[in-house]
């Protein structure tokens, strides 16, 4: 009792059981909280979530499609499933940068081999920008399931570590998309093909033309991690496509992170394809949903172009072969 | 170094028990290395810009102060401004300066190209240098003693709270306090941690995630409709209030911590029923200062111009006040919209008090209702000028906003979900503390656990939608 | 000129300046206790006792007046 007053009388005992009984009710609110969000994240069976999670925990497709909203919208299905004579699953992700496309690839190779993965490569892919940094946050909720991610998800900045912590953070700001995925609500959303979304919206504005511009530093990170997907891939056996699809505008110059992305391509032996300003989709706006991404039109008129370099490639490769067979 | 970084939250830790490690007398030299530690880390080369303002505003005060000669004392007193106002002028005006003559030596035909020089703004000059200056007017005016230890003067001028973004603090307020040995105040502390969780909450929850929506329509203003034009003007001063007055509450904060008392920034402006009260409760250590140093004189020195005296002293107190907002043609006319609604007003003022003492609209709540709606148009149409990338588009915005509409662009609907959560959580504090002050006593509750809940409630909300990176950013696409 | 006569006829001015005829003004009065004295009003104020007690303020001397009493003060110093 005496010790009791004695601590109720002092004030800086008093202050500091505040301030700990403060910091113990944010933690547990914070652990409930967070293992709720993380409960109903995993619940989720549509929308972009949950095709982030199909991807590196699910899918066994033999031909898997990686990159950001580019290769989610670009790769048909059909055309390609089709004529590859492969199952398909496509995980691109909406505003999603290299770090993403390496832990997809990561993950997909730790569970098992597709035959082949198609990686969709941006211009400006090799520009510094914060933001590549920042959209490593779609990672955030794989971090405690998956060790193979964690020292790419922190690259996302200096102290991630410490903001893991925290349960609720790797779910900041998905709060509302959690709970609009609810099994009970995901009824409501657009389904997707296979993870394809189609666009649908025709482009009629007149092509831009930009001038040259100089060349930047390139960011030395995401370059190490370019040559890491050619290298984990060619070391897996599996067949990697490096492809830069079709834009609605131009460049007086050519982008040094595609001139780039090429040469360290052939260093690997890794066939890429460069569409970016390919004059059959230059003249046809009806193929494009925006300036930046095609329609379904425009995706199964690419995808079949796709699938004649491929076999292209691959006949020249066969060739080879048994040509040395020989 | 931004407050909002995760740098800082182990930075002032730190610096506190650096802070209560060090004897009472020195706490000063403590808190003065720590605030050059903090600025340095933007980039070394403008640290001793910071440290030349304050060497200078150090000497020249105590040169004043050293002589009675009223012509040395003038001299002293207009090269110390100078210099003080020099490395402000070159940053932020420039290339402002260095475009405009470039272009009329290109029309007159002596086309000298000057090296393009690309100058990062020292973050923080504007606000120091308005400390620095604050402190040789006040001295001048003999309303102060120059202060002859130069750490208290380099402590004032580069104190790290308040370095980047203010309040703009006096000299008659701080260097008093930074004299004392100041034992811990735990009422003040206790206030401190109060105001920086609030500020947080203000930046992190309410102004970055209005940010987002309206970066996306102003940087693409040729291809939003008039309706989500409209939407995004009203939401900007929201953003503005979030943001600014976020950031000075954590200032604030950090230096009650400090044991320090800093007078404050923003006192809830949007419920202000004129544009005169208006900018009573915006920004106010701004408006004091500009009030106090170049409003006051210069209304001083016209007064026999009697109204219109008033009138012109408004519009080039409010055209400077643009002028050191930005050094471009919008932030001008930002200025001078300020100037003439405020003019307007007092132009006005004797017959609409004839009208309210007519029919006692004061006390009528429509009333008082109407003029809060009617501020808060006039202030978020000028600040249209202040977001706007060009004048080009601000013109845009005004006329999409009349003759264009269209179906309100949404972009993310969980961005507009949390961002309206925020704003009303802040506007609904903001309206009781204005109406119904002391009714609901939440974080200054006497019973701890409500206290605690709170607290709780605040930072678990931060956790959950506050914008800690850019990766909540809407693509429009178009 | 007596201070009395000197407090009637600063309350004179008052009263025209903010244009309320029943104003009565007391030493201890500042800004904060008349609605409509504010930083915009005072220069209006300020000129208009000039013009009263036909005296020049210098710069420096507006902030020494910080109350009515003050205002009293000052202009009994000037008219000597």
């Amino acid at each position: 009792m005496k010790l009791f007053q004695c601590i109720k009388q002092n004030k800086y005992i008093k202050r500091t059981i505040h301030i700990i009984f403060l910091l113990a009710t944010v933690a547990v609110i914070d652990l409930a909280l967070g293992n709720l969000l993380e409960n109903f994240y995993f619940k989720q069976k549509s929308g972009w979530l949950y095709r982030t999670t199909y991807a590196l925990n699910e899918t066994t497709a033999d031909l898997v499609i990686i990159g950001s909203s580019r290769a989610n919208h670009h790769y048909h299905p059909e055309v390609l499933s089709k004529n590859l004579n492969l199952t398909y699953y496509n995980a691109g992700r909406d505003g999603s940068y290299i770090f993403y496309h390496y832990a997809v690839i990561r993950s997909i190779l730790k569970r098992y081999k597709p035959k082949v993965i198609i990686f969709d490569f941006i211009k400006t892919g090799f520009k510094p920008s914060q933001e590549s940094y920042h959209r490593t946050a779609y990672l955030l909720p794989y971090y405690r399931s998956h060790p193979e991610l964690r020292d790419i998800i922190e690259t996302k900045s200096t102290f991630e570590k410490i903001k893991l912590l925290s349960r609720i953070y790797p779910y900041n700001s998905m709060l509302v998309t959690i709970a609009a995925g609810h099994p009970a609500l995901h009824s409501t959303r657009d389904g997707d093909n296979k993870g394809f979304i189609p666009l649908l919206d025709k482009w009629n504005e007149p092509l831009v033309s930009y001038k040259a511009s100089p060349c930047y530093d390139f960011d030395k990170k995401e370059v190490s991690i370019y040559e890491s997907i050619l290298s984990d891939c060619k070391k897996s056996g599996i067949q990697l496509y490096v492809v830069v699809s079709p834009y609605y505008y131009k460049h007086e110059s050519p982008d040094c992170s595609v001139v780039e992305a090429r040469k360290i391509a052939a260093k690997y032996n890794v066939p890429f394809f460069d569409f970016g300003e390919n004059q059959y989709f230059l003249d046809k706006p009806y193929l494009f949903d925006d300036s930046y991404h095609l329609n379904e039109n425009g995706a199964r008129v690419f995808s079949a172009q796709l699938v004649e370099a491929i076999k292209q490639e691959e006949s020249k490769t066969y060739a080879f072969q048994s040509n040395l067979d020989q | 170094m931004a407050f909002t970084s995760f740098n800082f939250l182990i930075f002032f830790p730190l610096v506190l028990i650096l802070y209560w490690l060090t004897p009472g007398k020195y706490r000063y030299i403590t808190l003065l290395i720590a605030s050059y530690f903090f600025y340095i880390n933007v980039k070394p080369v403008l640290a001793l810009v910071l440290f030349g303002v304050s060497a200078a505003a150090w000497g020249f005060a105590l040169l004043m102060s050293g002589t009675r000669n009223e012509k040395k004392r003038r001299t002293y007193f207009l090269v110390n401004i100078i210099i003080v106002l020099l490395p402000l002028v070159f940053f932020k005006y420039f290339s402002a300066i260095n475009n405009a003559l470039l272009k009329y030596l290109t029309e007159i035909r002596l086309n000298w190209p000057l090296p393009e020089m690309r100058f990062i703004l020292p973050i923080g000059i504007s606000f120091y240098t308005f400390m620095a200056l604050g402190y040789a007017i006040d001295v001048y005016n003999d309303e102060l003693k120059a202060e002859r230890n130069p750490g208290i003067i380099g402590l004032f001028i580069s104190f790290f709270p308040l370095i980047l973004s203010g309040p703009i603090e006096r000299a008659g307020n701080m260097l008093p306090q930074f004299r004392k040995a100041q034992s811990p105040d735990f009422a003040l502390i206790a206030k401190g941690l109060q105001l920086i969780l609030w500020g947080y909450f203000m930046k992190l929850v309410v102004a970055d995630r209005i940010g987002i929506y309206v970066t996306s329509v102003y940087s693409h203003v040729e291809h939003h409709n008039g309706t989500s034009l409209l939407f995004a003007s009203m939401l900007y001063p929201f953003q503005l209030y979030a943001d600014l007055g976020g950031y000075s509450l954590i200032a604030i904060g950090c230096s009650n911590i400090l044991g320090y008392k800093i007078i404050p920034n923003f006192n809830r402006p949007f419920f202000a029923p004129t544009m005169a009260e208006f900018w009573r409760r915006w920004h106010m250590s701004l408006i004091t200062w500009l009030t106090d140093y170049v409003y006051t004189p210069l209304s001083f020195a016209l007064r026999k111009y009697k109204v219109w005296g008033i009138v012109c002293a408004l519009l080039l107190t409010f055209l400077l006040s643009g002028i050191w907002h930005g050094a471009t043609m919008t932030f001008l006319m930002w200025g001078l919209m300020q100037g003439i609604f405020l003019s307007a007003e007092a132009l006005l003022n004797q017959r609409k008090s004839i009208i309210e003492k007519k029919y006692s609209l004061e006390k009528k709540r429509w009333y008082i209702v109407a003029g809060i709606v009617f501020t808060f148009l006039m202030f978020s149409s000028s600040m249209v000028f202040s977001r706007a990338a060009t004048f080009h588009d601000a013109m845009v915005v005004y006329n999409k906003i009349f003759t264009e509409h269209g179906p309100l662009f949404v972009g993310s609907p969980s961005t507009m979900i949390y961002l309206g959560c925020g704003l009303i959580l802040l506007l609904l504090k903001d309206f009781l503390d204005e109406f119904y002050p002391h009714k609901i006593k939440l974080f200054d509750n006497d019973n701890t656990i409500v206290r605690t809940m709170s607290y709780s409630a605040i930072i678990i909300i931060i956790l959950l939608i506050g914008v800690f990176d850019s990766s909540q950013f809407i693509y429009f696409q178009f | 000129m007596q201070e009395r006569e000197i407090a009637e006829k600063l309350e004179a001015s008052f009263r025209k300046v903010f244009n309320m005829n029943t104003l009565e003004i007391k030493r201890e009065m500042t800004a904060n206790d008349i609605d409509k004295w504010d930083s915009l009003t005072h220069m209006l104020l300020i000129s208009e006792i000039e013009d009263t007690f036909e005296i020049r303020f210098k710069l420096k001397e507006l902030n020494r007046m910080k109350n009515v009493g003050d205002m009293i003060d000052l202009i009994s110093e000037k008219l000597q």
